[in-house]
């Protein structure tokens, strides 16, 4: 029950919250994310490292005909990413101010769009993934066109993000029923499936759809052009686990269904480098788009595209040291990414743009803020001792194993993170000031908001056995080929 | 070869006439009361007429509802009349549909009558008559009988559609359905006489028969598929014989259009599913080969076609054309699965199809339909239940989880993979893709804060209707496995291909 309860909180609590006052709803929100982040964490707690299996597991057939069934649990991988969610959903409904409008509503498809997202971290059975896919699929278009800041084209972001996103998963849907249909079993267990891969064949043809599905969500080059415009138009409290867990889901796809299911998708050509090749221009293109932005919303959301880049990279090195380090990579985007956007936001709200160029200065009126910011974008360029330095190092070293030309293209994004990462921090907070407008530093209550993602940048870079040493079973469960 | 002068038995006992009523019990107990409705029609005082009529017909639907699931959990279903009617499980399910669509389009269109000042009395017996040719329909084993069905639904329905009188539109819908229908109808009666001629007989087991134990393949049997098959396309509004849908659609009062997109639809594929799986099964390649290109057509110009209509009526018109291509893909996968994933499919897209178009009846004001997509804008606002239903009715139809049409879609693909109709069901993934956008398109003015200020209509029948369906398209999806059961159990094993 435990695990059901991880899902089954939010979205119950989600669909109580948007019919409550904006205060109380808020309140109830802000406890049920609590709640479930202390399950998530003592889930997380419990949790066996020395057992290679899937743990907390929860079977009850559904539909007993097609063999679909109710599966749940959680291995080393899936954990992290299940509590990652918890926690930034914390974050989301905090940051949600109860001024906004229909705010009750807004969290309430907050909540269900984290029940979504952990349900797909937690399924262990194909459909029963895919169900959650798309299911996290609804809140979140509800999400991007209603409370959307994109006033010109309402709905437009929505949209395309949602018909991007589904051309790729209704695809995946092909890919389902082939997979239970082409490996004869009969079941949707994935276990079970990975077990017995199809004819390579058929395999390459799954691998596509599948891939197709995860590049999509990911996302990865060429198929993020929907990413600009949804980060564009989703307001800040939204991003933080729009950006920060449903880009996970693509890559946690890869790592669990599409790798796992399909270890020789050879027949014309090898998937296997072409992902990966993938991943490396998407390491360079996002950085060189985030180089060019004057936006500061949309150089970090093309920062975010570089970085899922190291993502795949790492999960496409098919060794355990890319594979651990995509899993660390993904929490530690996860708390960073969240960051920046609040940080943008903020600096937006007090002085009223989010042009980079139209600002400079702002350290001296804002010391805190401008103190807060300067540790986010150092972990965010990958400074040792902060978080994402151990995640891109190892996903780097791991893809060095496979063919070392891969880890040198990629570091070209480490290279280019420091050039727009700090021209985003000295263009605005160094510098002569350009009017003397005073302005309000950060306040008491964002500090706090933040200051949990700050420690964790500090104490995931310091310490990432924390959370490797429950990946040890990653080399076993027949994960890492 | 074909015995010419063929001796009848003329004996009929009265326990053999009970056994034949109890067989096919349901459509009985429709009629009768279809009878009683007529004489209320006549008998009571004119303002009391709708009311009363509107009760007789309640009352007849639920019995016939009662009567159908009673001899589905006790009966022992078989033929009757000489095997031209039966009263198997397959007839039995679709007569639970056609019973339960009645409630339905009688708890909508109560309120819809009183609202547009029509004459409510007929509109009850000729809906009841409908839904008796369509139960015919169902449990029909015999060419003549299904015309028979065939023709009692689409008689009643011509008038039905033309039921207002003083909008032309209507009496162009009416028009345009009675000379294409009799154009569909013919269509079909010259594919029997043609199979008739081919087999010499019209009993389907006959027909089965007679085809198994011939070797080459008659021309005259061929000719008849396909004229029966275009016949078929144009009741089920398939592409390319779908023209007729959205104008007839459009032109006809909301609850009819309602009843017409589910039940007629439903009609058609016990007819395609009896005479093509019952009767055929040993030519289903060619039939398959027939019904997959209808089926591909049906998908991308349904689904492109609806793309740019502003009218929802018509949006869902041709929104219905592509989702009897994704309901062929079940046919042509042939089998268990197959043919239960079409049951289970029209079962489910009654609920999701109807509330859909119940929402768009509650809309409209006395004088006239109001079916533009602008029609629906802030209508949270307006009524947040009803938003909250449309909002389920398109996410079901365009087939996400939780909501049933995604298990709907999942079973028809499911099948068609495994038949090896692996392309088809790409083509309907990829199309799905293009209906979300305008199931989308619907929401959009629904949750818009641009609010109309016309009065809707509070009708406790009507949102009780709505509430049901999207309740079982929520509550079915996420516990699919009962009403799967009960299509499996409907597809007779004869079915399942030589």
């Amino acid at each position: 029950m435990t695990l059901t309860i991880l899902w089954l909180l939010p979205l119950i609590a989600g669909a109580l919250v948007a019919f409550m006052p904006a205060r109380v709803s808020k309140l109830m929100s802000a406890i049920t994310a609590i709640v479930t982040l202390g399950i998530a964490a003592g889930v997380a707690l419990v949790f066996d490292p020395s057992a290679h299996q899937y743990q907390f597991t929860e079977i009850v057939p559904w539909v007993p005909q097609l063999s679909i069934f109710y599966h749940l649990g959680v291995d080393g991988i899936s954990i992290w990413l299940v509590v990652l969610n918890a926690f930034l959903t914390v974050i989301a409904v905090l940051a949600t101010p109860v001024t906004m409008k229909n705010a009750n509503r807004f969290l309430g498809l907050i909540l269900a769009m984290s029940a979504g997202l952990a349900g797909v971290f937690l399924a262990v059975d194909l459909v029963l993934f895919y169900v959650f896919w798309e299911a996290m699929l609804i809140p979140a278009y509800f999400l991007l066109w209603l409370f959307g800041e994109d006033e010109d084209q309402p709905g437009r972001a929505a949209t395309k993000f949602v018909l991007y996103t589904l051309a790729g998963s209704l695809l995946m849907l092909v890919g389902v029923i082939g997979e239970y249909v082409a490996t004869g079993a009969k079941t949707f267990d994935l276990a079970t499936l990975a077990t017995i891969p199809p004819t390579a064949s058929i395999q390459f043809g799954l691998f596509f759809v599948f891939a197709l599905a995860f590049a999509i969500k990911t996302p990865l080059f060429p198929f993020h052009s929907w990413l600009p415009d949804a980060y564009r138009a989703a307001p800040t409290p939204m991003l933080i686990t729009f950006a920060g867990v449903m880009g996970k889901a693509g890559a946690y796809g890869f790592l669990r269904i599409a790798i796992p299911l399909f270890p020789h998708p050879v027949l014309w050509w090898d998937w296997r480098w072409v992902i990966p090749v993938l991943a490396v221009a998407a390491i360079i293109w996002g950085a060189l788009m985030a180089l060019a932005q004057r936006d500061m919303k949309m150089l970090v959301a093309y920062s975010s595209v570089s970085h899922m880049g190291f993502i795949v990279l790492g999960i496409f090195a098919f060794n355990v040291q890319g594979q651990q380090g995509a899993v660390l990579q993904m929490v530690n985007h996860g708390i960073i990414v969240p960051a920046l956007f609040l940080l943008v936001a903020w600096i937006a709200d007090r002085t009223g743009t989010r042009d980079r160029s139209a600002l400079a200065g702002l350290a001296p009126r804002m010391p805190v803020m401008a103190g807060v910011s300067v540790i986010v974008v150092l972990a965010a360029l990958g400074l040792p001792g902060l978080n994402s330095f151990v995640g891109e190092f190892m996903t780097l070293l791991g893809a060095w194993q496979r063919a070392p030309v891969l880890a040198i293209l990629g570091a070209i994004g480490l290279v280019l993170a420091p050039v727009y990462m700090l021209r985003f921090f000295q263009g605005t907070f160094q510098g002569e000031p350009i009017d003397n407008r005073p302005m309000h530093d950060i306040y008491t209550g964002q500090l706090v908001l933040l200051s949990p993602l700050v420690l964790l940048m500090f104490v995931l870079g310091i310490y990432p056995y924390l959370l490797t040493q429950l990946m040890s079973a990653l080399g076993q469960t027949g994960l890492a080929r | 070869m074909i015995p010419l002068a063929v001796t009848v038995d003329i004996t009929y006992t009265w326990s053999q006439a009970l056994a034949d009523l109890s067989q096919i019990a349901p459509i009985v107990a429709l009629t009768v009361f279809l009878l009683f409705a007529i004489v209320v029609d006549l008998a009571l005082p004119k303002s009391r007429r709708g009311d009363a009529v509107a009760m007789v017909a309640a009352v007849g639907y639920v019995l016939s509802l009662a009567t159908s699931a009673y001899r589905w959990t006790y009966g022992n279903g078989g033929p009757a009349y000489r095997g031209y009617a039966t009263g198997d499980k397959f007839a039995l399910f679709f007569e639970i549909l056609f019973a339960a669509l009645g409630i339905l389009t009688l708890a909508v269109s109560h309120s819809y009558l009183k609202r547009r000042r029509f004459v409510a009395g007929e509109f009850h017996v000729l809906i009841l008559a409908a839904i008796i040719g369509m139960m015919v329909l169902a449990s029909a084993t015999s060419l003549v009988t299904a015309f028979l069905g065939l023709e009692l639904l689409s008689i009643s329905l011509y008038i039905v559609c033309g039921y207002a009188r003083g909008d032309t539109r209507s009496q162009e819908s009416a028009a345009k359905y009675l000379l294409v229908g009799g154009f569909a109808s013919a269509f079909v009666l010259y594919g029997m006489a043609l199979i008739y001629g081919g087999t010499g007989t019209t009993l389907l087991p006959g027909i089965a028969q007679a085809l198994h134990a011939s070797t080459s393949n008659n021309p005259l049997i061929l000719l008849g598929i396909v004229l029966m098959g275009v016949g078929f396309a144009f009741k089920i509004s398939a592409a390319p014989f779908h023209m007729w849908t959205p104008d007839v659609y459009q032109g006809a009062p909301i609850p009819v259009t309602a009843f017409m997109s589910v039940g007629t639809k439903a009609a058609g594929f016990a007819m395609i599913i009896r005479i093509f799986a019952g009767g055929l099964p040993h030519l289903a390649p060619e039939w398959q080969v027939l019904l997959a290109f209808v089926a591909a057509t049906s998908m991308i110009v349904g689904n492109l076609m609806a793309i740019v209509q502003s009218s929802l009526k018509r949006l869902l018109a041709y929104s219905g054309v592509a989702q009897a291509g994704y309901v062929l893909i079940g046919v042509i996968a042939g089998g268990q699965n197959g043919l239960a994933a079409v049951l289970f499919y029209l079962f489910v897209y009654m609920f999701m199809n109807f509330g859909a178009f119940a929402v768009v009846t509650m809309l409209a004001g006395p004088e006239g339909d109001r079916d533009r997509l602008s029609d629906l804008d802030g209508l949270y606002r307006r009524s947040p239940l009803l938003a909250i239903l449309m909002t389920v009715f398109m996410l079901s139809l365009a087939g996400f989880p939780p909501f049933v049409g995604f298990f709907g879609k999942l079973f028809l693909f499911t099948a068609g993979v495994s038949a090896g109709y692996t392309w088809l069901v790409v083509l309907a993934v990829l199309m799905s893709v293009v209906s979300v956008y305008y199931y989308v398109r619907v929401l959009i003015p629904v949750w818009s804060s641009t609010a109309r200020t016309d009065k809707l209509e509070s009708s406790v029948s009507g949102t009780m209707a709505i509430v049901l369906s999207g309740v079982l398209s929520l509550a079915l999806g996420l516990y699919p496995t009962t009403v799967l059961i009960a299509s499996q159990l409907g597809v007779p094993t004869s079915f399942f291909g030589p």
